[in-house]
């Protein structure tokens, strides 16, 4: 297997993200975009560190992507939930004040 | 010849559950489907030899990751996205969104493919892998010494940054008691 494969492979699954990200309406499934798009490029630095060099410097920024994908995770699912406690909703649209006031 | 299939099988695993995290309705099964795309993901980090990174992936994603977002989809209740606004598609918000997604995804389409074949085409797809190592063979011990010698800065910020996401989480998410006092 070549480079190409791997960059194609990457490629439809940040297509697939930025898709989800836009298109659903739904605050956790927003996130679920987000970690699509954070494996394609953790994807791609692995690929490219094999491929196009000899050393393993793409396997750290992959882990630190992984670490800094986990932490995002879980204060934006705290965020949802939140959200959830003032709101009773998770729908995108109710998302536009930050105070409850409204 | 196994890490030829093993290559296919994770290909198909990964994109076929990637358009099934976009197209399902339910957003349970949507979670299901992602986590088949992470394993996915993982299968193809053996194939590139870094097992080190399956592993995590494996670990941090598939036990972890997916577990928060199922105990967050149950507590969020899961209602059928109907109830709140009209829709016309069901798993896709309204029409408007719909079509901007897809016409962003295609300008996207198309400028990374017109890139990546614009690479190809100037000689980097020619490039074979630079000395085919051994693909079982451990990267633990490069990358525990890169971590604690090059990259030790990155390691222990990326440490209190997991401390303070732990503690905002906690803190974020702790339900309102300070209206009966």
């Amino acid at each position: 297997m070549g480079l190409a494969p791997y960059l194609i492979i990457s490629m439809i699954l940040f297509i697939l993200g930025i898709v989800v990200m836009m298109a659903r309406k739904n605050i956790i499934a927003i996130l679920l975009g987000i970690e699509l798009i954070l494996n394609a490029s953790a994807l791609n630095f692995v690929a490219y560190s094999r491929f196009l060099t000899n050393n393993i410097d793409g396997h750290i920024f992959s882990l630190f992507i992984i670490v800094v994908a986990a932490a995002e995770a879980a204060v934006g699912l705290a965020i949802v939930i939140r959200f959830f406690q003032v709101r009773k909703s998770i729908h995108i649209d109710e998302a536009v004040w930050l105070n409850d006031e409204v | 010849m196994f890490l030829t299939v093993l290559f296919f099988l994770s290909a198909t695993l990964t994109i076929a559950s990637g358009i099934m995290v976009v197209v399902v309705r339910n957003l349970m099964h949507s979670c299901m489907a992602l986590l088949g795309c992470f394993i996915g993901v993982a299968g193809l980090y053996v194939t590139l030899g870094a097992n080190f990174i399956a592993a995590v992936q494996f670990m941090v994603y598939v036990g972890g990751v997916i577990i928060l977002m199922l105990f967050a989809i149950m507590l969020t209740g899961n209602k059928p996205e109907e109830k709140v606004g009209s829709f016309l598609l069901p798993a896709m918000g309204n029409r408007r969104t719909l079509t901007w997604g897809l016409i962003t995804a295609l300008v996207f389409f198309l400028s990374v493919g017109k890139i990546l074949l614009g690479m190809f085409g100037i000689g980097l797809g020619k490039k074979t892998a630079p000395t085919d190592p051994s693909l079982f063979e451990s990267t633990v011990d490069e990358i525990g010494t890169l971590l604690l010698t090059d990259h030790v800065l990155a390691f222990e910020m990326s440490s209190v940054l997991l401390l303070g996401a732990l503690i905002g989480a906690a803190i974020i998410a702790r339900p309102e008691t300070s209206k009966e006092k």
